[in-house]
C-alpha cells in the first residue's frame, strides 16, 4: 500500500467521524436551544392568559389567538398540578395539516373554578430550520472531504516527487556503470537530508567498490607471482641431472598441484569478473564454427578416451564476448569428456534457441539445484568444480538460462538462448 | 640472441636468467621501470621480455617509449594479469605476444624463439638441427631430403622442441603448449605419449637419429647425441 492512500484513509476515515459527531452534537444543541426559545414563547402567552384572567375573571376565547391553540378543560381543584411542557401535534387550521406541536399546560383559577389550561405552538418552523442547518452541515462535511481526499491526492503527489526521483536514481545505479547519482534540488529538509545520505551511501560503495577491485587485482598478481616462481624454480630443477623416476613422480605431482592452483585462480578471477560485468567487448559469434573447431582442438582428448561424437549443428549467431564464448565451450566439452566413461558418448546439438550437450557418464541424474554451485563435484571429479559456475554465470551474463536434466541416461546440460 | 628481462621478483629473475643463458644467450637484466627505460634507450634487443607491474611505472609505458623511439626489438609482456584488456591494450602498443603467470619456463623459451624468428632480418624461417629442417612458414618438416608428413599438433611439438633443447620438458607442458591453457585439460596427461610417440617414429622412419628422450617419467628431452 502506498504511503499517501494509507494517510489518505486514516485522515479520511478520522475526519468522518470527527465530523460525524460534531454534526450530531450540532444538531442536539441546535434542538435544546430551539425548544427553549419555544418554551419561552409559551410561557409569555401563559402570563398574558393570567393577566387576561386577572383583568376580567374570565378566560379568553380560543378563537382569539394566533399560530397557536389554546384548550381549556374544567378540572377538580385536587387535579391541579404545576407547569408542564410536552410534545404533541399541532392542527394547522388554515392548511388543515398536521404539525408537530409543543404544548404547555397549566391550571388557572378563574371564579373558583379550576381549568386545565394548555397552549399548543407549531414545532414546524423550528423543525425546519434544524433540518436545514443539518443539510448544511452535511454538505460541508462532503465537500470538507472532497477537498482533503483531492488536496491529499494531488499535493502529496507532488511533495513526494523528489523522494521517487532518488528512488529512480537509486534503482539504476550500478557499481561499474559510470552513471553517478544525481539528485534534484528541494527545498523539504527531509528530502535534502535523503538526497545528502543517498550521494554519501554511494560514494562510499563506489570508493569501497574500487578499494576491492584493486584489491582482488593485487591479490591476482601477488598469489600469480609465487605460483610463476614455484613453477620456474621446477623447471630449472628438473634441468639438473640425475632423478630416479621417484623423484620424478614428485616432482609431477608438484607440477600438478601447482597447475591446479593457479587454474583455480584464475577461475575465481574470471568469475569476479564476470559478475562485476568487467568483460566487454561483444560481438557477433557464429557458433558452428566454433564448436567445430573446439571439437577439433579437443579430438586428440576425444580419441583417447574413445568417445564417440555425434552433432547436430544449426547455424546460429549470438551476440557475445569472443574471449567467454571459447571460455563457454571448452568448460562443456571438457566437462563431458571428463565425466564420461571409457567408450562413450557425447551429442552437440544446437538449433536456433538451444545448445545442448549430452553425455554418457555415471548411471544417475546429479543433484539438479546443487550441479552449478561453486565447489560442487563428485568425489571422483578431477575438476575444482567451478566449470559449470563459470558457465552458467556466462550465461546469466548474456540472458542465457542453462539447465540440466538427466534423460535415457544421458547428463544433459542445455544453453537456452 | 640478446635478451632484456625486464621483471622486479628475484627468484623469478633468477630462473629464467638461468634458463636461457644456459644455451649461450646474452641475457641482461632490469629490476625496475628506471633502469629499464635507461636500457631500451641505449640498446637493442632481440626480445625484450616486459613484467607489466613494475616497482617505479607501469609496464605499458615502456612499450610506449618502444614505440616512439621507434625500435623493432620484440616484446613478449609476461604478466599476472589476465586480462582481455591488457592483452589487447599490448598487442596493440606493439608487443608480439602475452604470456600469463605462471609459466613454463620451456613455454617462455618457445615463444621468445618464435618472435626471434618472425623478428630476424634475413627472413630465416627455417630451423636446421643436424638432418632435420624444419620451414616454420610453410609448415614443412625434411629429414635429409626427404618430407615428413606430419600431423599440426607432431609440427607443433617438433618446433617446441627443437626451442627447448637439451632442457626437459615436461609433459603438462606440452599439453599447455599445443592445446592452450584454457582447455581444463585433466590431469592425466598420458595422451601426450601417443604424439611423442607417433612424432618419434616419423623421426626415424625418414632416416632421423632418435633425438627425444623420456625423461624421470615426468617429461622428455629433445638432445642432440
Amino acid at each position: 500500500m502506498k504511503l499517501s492512500s494509507r494517510y489518505n484513509r486514516v485522515n479520511i476515515l478520522v475526519s468522518l467521524l470527527v465530523l460525524l459527531s460534531t454534526g450530531v452534537i450540532y444538531y442536539v444543541v441546535i434542538h435544546f436551544i430551539l425548544t427553549e426559545k419555544l418554551d419561552r414563547d409559551l410561557r409569555i402567552e401563559e402570563e398574558e392568559i393570567r393577566a387576561y384572567v386577572q383583568k376580567y375573571h374570565k378566560l379568553p376565547l380560543p378563537a382569539d389567538f394566533h399560530d397557536q391553540k389554546v384548550i381549556y378543560r374544567m378540572v377538580s381543584p385536587s387535579d391541579t398540578l404545576g407547569r408542564s411542557y410536552s410534545n404533541s401535534i399541532y392542527l394547522n387550521e388554515k392548511e388543515h395539516e398536521k404539525e408537530p406541536g409543543r404544548r404547555l399546560t397549566t391550571f388557572m383559577k378563574v371564579n373558583d373554578q379550576v381549568y386545565e389550561v394548555s397552549v399548543v405552538k407549531s414545532r414546524l418552523e423550528a423543525e425546519d430550520l434544524v433540518r436545514i442547518i443539518f443539510l448544511i452541515s452535511l454538505l460541508i462535511i462532503v465537500l470538507l472531504l472532497l477537498t482533503l481526499f483531492l488536496v491529499n491526492r494531488f499535493l502529496l503527489n507532488s511533495l513526494w516527487q523528489p523522494f521517487y526521483h532518488i528512488l529512480d536514481q537509486m534503482k539504476a545505479f550500478n557499481l561499474t556503470g559510470k552513471n553517478e547519482v544525481k539528485v534534484a534540488q528541494s527545498n523539504i529538509d527531509e528530502f535534502v537530508e535523503l538526497n545528502q545520505a543517498v550521494l554519501l551511501m554511494s560514494n562510499r560503495v563506489k570508493e569501497d567498490y574500487t578499494e576491492l577491485k584493486s584489491f582482488t587485482d593485487n591479490a591476482a598478481h601477488e598469489m600469480m607471482t609465487p605460483l610463476a616462481v614455484i613453477n620456474s624454480k621446477l623447471d630449472t630443477l628438473l634441468q639438473t641431472e640425475g632423478f630416479s623416476d621417484k623423484q620424478g613422480e614428485l616432482i609431477e605431482d608438484i607440477y600438478l598441484a601447482v597447475g591446479r592452483l593457479s587454474r583455480l585462480n584464475h577461475s575465481l578471477l574470471l568469475l569476479a569478473k564476470i559478475e562485476n560485468n568487467m568483460i566487454k567487448n561483444e560481438e557477433p559469434i557464429h557458433l558452428k564454427p566454433l564448436i567445430e573447431q573446439k571439437l577439433r582442438q579437443f579430438q586428440e582428448l576425444l580419441q583417447s578416451a574413445e568417445i564417440t561424437v555425434s552433432t547436430q549443428l544449426a547455424d546460429k549467431e549470438v551476440l557475445m564476448s569472443k574471449y567467454l564464448a571459447d571460455i563457454l565451450l571448452n568448460n562443456l566439452i571438457s566437462n563431458a569428456i571428463r565425466h564420461n566413461v571409457k567408450a562413450g558418448r557425447m551429442l552437440v546439438l544446437l538449433t536456433s534457441d538451444q545448445l545442448i550437450f549430452r553425455n554418457t557418464g555415471i548411471e544417475m541424474a546429479l543433484d539438479g539445484g546443487r550441479t552449478f554451485e561453486r565447489f560442487n563435484k563428485t568425489a571422483a571429479s578431477e575438476g575444482m568444480g567451478l566449470g559449470l559456475a563459470i558457465s552458467r554465470q556466462i550465461c546469466n551474463h548474456y540472458g542465457f538460462s542453462m539447465t540440466y536434466s538427466y534423460e535415457a541416461g544421458l547428463h544433459t546440460f542445455s544453453v537456452n538462448f | 640472441m640478446k635478451l632484456l628481462l625486464i621483471e622486479d621478483e628475484q627468484s623469478l629473475r633468477e630462473s629464467i636468467l638461468a634458463y636461457f643463458s644456459a644455451e649461450g644467450n646474452i641475457c641482461e637484466l632490469a629490476v625496475d621501470f628506471q633502469s629499464a627505460m635507461e636500457k631500451i634507450n641505449l640498446y637493442q634487443y632481440d626480445c625484450i621480455l616486459l613484467d607489466l607491474t613494475l616497482p617505479g611505472g607501469e609496464g605499458m609505458e615502456i612499450l610506449r617509449a618502444l614505440k616512439k623511439l621507434n625500435k623493432k626489438d620484440g616484446v613478449l609482456i609476461i604478466s599476472a594479469r589476465h586480462s582481455l584488456d591488457d592483452k589487447v591494450d599490448g598487442l596493440n602498443l606493439g608487443a608480439d605476444d602475452y604470456l600469463v603467470k605462471p609459466f613454463h619456463l620451456s613455454e617462455l623459451q618457445a615463444r621468445v624463439t618464435a618472435i626471434v624468428r618472425r623478428k630476424s632480418f634475413d627472413g630465416n624461417s627455417t630451423i636446421i638441427f643436424n638432418e632435420i629442417s624444419i620451414d616454420t612458414i610453410g609448415m614443412k618438416v625434411m629429414v635429409n631430403d626427404r618430407v615428413l608428413n606430419l600431423t599440426r599438433k607432431e609440427f607443433d611439438l617438433l618446433v617446441y622442441f627443437t626451442a627447448n633443447q637439451r632442457k626437459v620438458v615436461t609433459k603438462n607442458a606440452i599439453a599447455e603448449h599445443l592445446w592452450g591453457d584454457e582447455i581444463d585439460l585433466s590431469d592425466d596427461f598420458d595422451f601426450i605419449y601417443t604424439h611423442i610417440k607417433n612424432l618419434r617414429k616419423k623421426l626415424i622412419e625418414a632416416g632421423s637419429k632418435d633425438y627425444i628422450k623420456s625423461m624421470y617419467g615426468v617429461g622428455y628431452k629433445f638432445e642432440n647425441i
